[in-house]
C-alpha cells in the first residue's frame, strides 16, 4: 500500500513539474518572439533617396503623400533592433541582428511609404520584396525573395536575384535591367528604351507591345522564353537558340541580317514600322514568339 | 583590450609576423567575446582549408600581384615595407578596417574573386583557340600559354591564371570536353558531359567555406546554385570547344561567367 502511495506521489509530481515545464517554456518561447511594431517618420526634399536593408523579412513600398517618408517595422523578436539615419534627403534604414537571432526571430517586415518621385533601393535576402506607383529609380536584391515590382514609370528598375522569381507589370518608360541566377522572370506590359533580363535556368515571359522604339534583349541559358505581343506590334525581331528549338507563331516579314539564320533554331523577322529591336536569345531553352 | 587590438593582433598572426599563439590577453577577450571568437574560428577554418589546397591551384604570383594593385588602390591594404608583394595573399590580407563588421573583415575576398571569375570569362573566350591549333601546339601536361599560339603582345603580357581558375571552375577533372558532341549542336548532349560534375575550384571551396557560416541550409542552396552555375560553364565551353567559331555560344559563355560573377556577389551582400 506504502509503495503504491508512493507511485501515485511519484506520477503526481512528475505532472505537475510537466505542467510547470511547459508553463514556463511556453512563457519564454513567447516573450522571446515577441512581436512589436515602430515607426519612423521623416521628411525629405525632391528625389530623395531611400535605402531599407533586412536580411530576413518582407519590404512593400508604396507612394505616400508630400514630402513624407513613413516607415513600419513589424519586428518578430527582440533579437533584431532597426537601425535609421537620416543624412540630408538620403535615408538608411537596416535591420541589425543580435546574439543568437535566427531566420524566424531576426525578421523584420517593412511598410513604407514614400514621395513617388524618390530613389529607392531595397535588399532582402528572403523578400518578398514589391514596390509600386513609384516614378523614381528602383533596385531591389535579393536571394530566395520574390520580386514584384507594379505600375513605375520614367525610371530605371534594377532587379536582382538567385532564384526568386521576378514580376514586373506596367513598367512605362523604364530602363529595365533583370538578372537572375534560376528565378523565373514574368513582364506584363513592360516598355521602355531599355529592358533587358537575363536569367540562367529560370524562363522568361514577356506579354506587352514592345513599346514604340527600345531595345528589349531576354537572355536564358536553359530556360525557355515565351514572349506574346498583339498583332499590331512594330518591332524587328531576332531569336537564337544555341541547342533549343526556336518557333515565331507570328506572321514576320523577312529581312537580310548578317545572322545566320538555321531553320527551327533561329528566326530574324520584322512586324509593322519595327520601331524596337527585340532579341531573344537562349543556349538550351525553347523560343516562342505568339501572337495574342 | 578591444575588438580592433585583437584584429590588429590577428592580422600580424596569420601574416606570420608572430609565432602562431595569441598572447594571453588576446585570449582572454576571445574567450569573452563572441564575435572576436567567432572571427578567429573563421580565420582557423580558412587557414585549414587553405593547406588542403594543392599547390597546383594556387594562381601565378602575379594574380596576387595585380589583386594586391587593386586592394591597395582602394585603400584595403596597406604597403609594409618589409614585405614582398609577392607574398601578398587576398585572405590574409593585412587589412586595415578595424572599424569594420566581422563578416566584412573575413570576406571581402569575394569581391576580386568574383571580378576574377568574369575576367577569365571573358579571357578564356575571347583568347581560346580553336581546340585543333591547341591539341598541335600544346602538350597535355602543360598550361597553354596564348603567346604559344596567338603572338600578339597585348595577349603574351596576360596573366596565365585566369585561364588556370576558368579550367578549375568550369571544367570536369579529366574529362573530355573536345570533339565528343555533335558538332551541328543536336540538342541532345553527350552523355559523357552530362554525367562528369565539375571539380570545385579553389575559389569555390573557398566561397563555400564562407558560405557555410550562414547555416547548413544556406550552404546546400549555394552549393546548389554553384553546381548548376559551373555545369553551365562546362556545357557551353565544351560545345564552344566543338564550335569554336559559333560567337553567340561565345557570348553565352560569357554569360554564364557572369551567373557565377552574379552569384558571388548576392553570397557577399549577404555576408555584408
Amino acid at each position: 500500500m506504502a509503495s503504491l502511495r508512493r507511485v501515485i506521489v511519484h506520477r503526481a509530481n512528475i505532472q505537475n513539474t510537466a505542467v510547470v515545464t511547459l508553463v514556463l517554456a511556453t512563457c519564454l518561447s513567447s516573450s522571446a518572439f515577441a512581436e512589436s511594431k515602430k515607426e519612423y517618420r521623416f521628411t525629405v526634399g525632391p528625389n530623395a533617396i531611400i535605402s531599407v536593408d533586412t536580411q530576413y523579412g518582407s519590404i512593400s513600398v508604396k507612394p505616400g503623400s508630400g514630402d513624407q517618408v513613413l516607415v513600419t517595422a513589424t519586428l518578430q523578436s527582440d533579437n533584431v533592433e532597426v537601425d535609421q539615419q537620416q543624412n540630408g534627403d538620403r535615408i538608411e534604414i537596416a535591420s541589425h541582428l543580435l546574439q543568437g537571432a535566427s531566420e524566424q526571430t531576426g525578421r523584420v517586415d517593412y511598410e513604407v511609404l514614400i514621395p513617388p518621385d524618390a530613389t529607392l533601393n531595397l535588399h532582402s535576402s528572403t523578400g518578398p520584396l514589391s514596390a509600386e506607383g513609384l516614378r523614381g529609380d528602383l533596385t531591389l536584391e535579393g536571394a530566395d525573395a520574390v520580386v514584384n515590382v507594379h505600375n513605375v514609370e520614367n525610371g530605371h528598375v534594377h532587379v536582382r536575384t538567385m532564384r526568386g522569381p521576378i514580376t514586373l507589370t506596367d513598367v512605362r518608360n523604364g530602363h529595365v535591367e533583370i538578372a537572375s541566377i534560376s528565378g523565373d522572370i514574368h513582364l506584363k506590359s513592360v516598355t521602355g528604351p531599355l529592358v533587358q533580363a537575363s536569367s540562367g535556368r529560370g524562363k522568361i515571359f514577356y506579354n506587352g507591345d514592345f513599346g514604340s522604339g527600345g531595345d528589349y534583349k531576354f537572355t536564358t541559358h536553359t530556360g525557355d522564353i515565351e514572349a506574346v505581343a498583339p498583332a499590331d506590334v512594330s518591332a524587328d525581331f531576332r531569336a537564337h537558340s544555341v541547342l533549343g528549338r526556336v518557333h515565331a507563331d507570328f506572321p514576320l516579314q523577312a529581312k537580310h541580317s548578317r545572322f545566320p539564320v538555321e531553320a527551327g533554331r533561329s528566326f530574324v523577322g520584322t512586324t509593322g514600322k519595327a520601331a524596337s529591336e527585340v532579341v531573344l536569345r537562349s543556349f538550351s531553352g525553347k523560343i516562342r514568339l505568339k501572337q495574342r | 583590450m578591444k575588438c580592433s587590438d585583437v584584429e590588429r593582433v590577428l592580422s600580424e598572426l596569420v601574416d606570420g609576423a608572430s609565432d602562431g599563439t595569441l598572447p594571453i590577453d588576446v585570449e582572454a577577450h576571445v574567450k569573452s567575446c563572441p564575435d572576436c571568437s567567432d572571427l578567429v574560428s573563421d580565420l582557423k577554418l580558412i587557414a585549414s582549408e587553405a593547406r588542403q589546397l594543392a599547390a597546383t591551384e594556387e594562381p601565378a604570383p602575379r594574380v596576387w600581384v595585380r589583386i594586391a594593385a587593386e586592394l591597395r588602390a582602394e585603400g584595403l591594404i596597406v604597403d609594409s615595407a618589409t614585405r614582398d608583394s609577392a607574398s601578398v595573399r587576398p585572405v590574409v590580407v593585412s587589412v586595415s578596417v578595424p572599424a569594420s563588421p566581422r563578416w566584412r573583415w573575413s570576406a571581402f575576398w569575394l569581391a576580386p574573386v568574383a571580378a576574377a571569375v568574369l575576367a577569365a570569362g571573358a579571357y578564356v573566350i575571347s583568347h581560346k583557340p580553336a581546340p585543333q591549333v591547341a591539341k598541335q601546339q600544346a602538350p597535355p601536361s602543360v598550361v597553354t600559354s596564348p603567346a604559344q599560339v596567338t603572338p600578339a603582345p597585348q595577349v603574351a603580357s596576360l596573366p596565365a591564371a585566369p585561364q588556370q581558375v576558368a579550367k578549375n571552375s568550369a571544367r570536369p577533372a579529366g574529362g573530355n570536353v573536345n570533339g565528343t558532341g555533335n558538332e551541328n549542336g543536336n540538342s541532345k548532349r553527350p552523355a559523357v558531359e552530362a554525367a562528369v560534375e565539375p571539380e570545385p575550384s579553389a575559389e569555390d571551396q573557398q566561397f563555400l567555406s564562407v558560405v557555410s557560416t550562414l547555416g547548413p541550409s544556406t550552404r546546400a542552396t549555394y552549393e546548389n546554385q554553384l553546381k548548376a552555375v559551373n555545369a553551365d560553364i562546362q556545357e557551353t565551353q565544351a560545345y564552344v570547344d566543338r564550335n569554336p567559331r559559333d560567337v553567340d555560344a561565345r557570348q553565352h559563355l560569357m554569360d554564364a561567367y557572369q551567373q557565377k560573377a552574379l552569384l558571388y556577389q548576392i553570397a557577399l551582400d549577404r555576408i555584408q
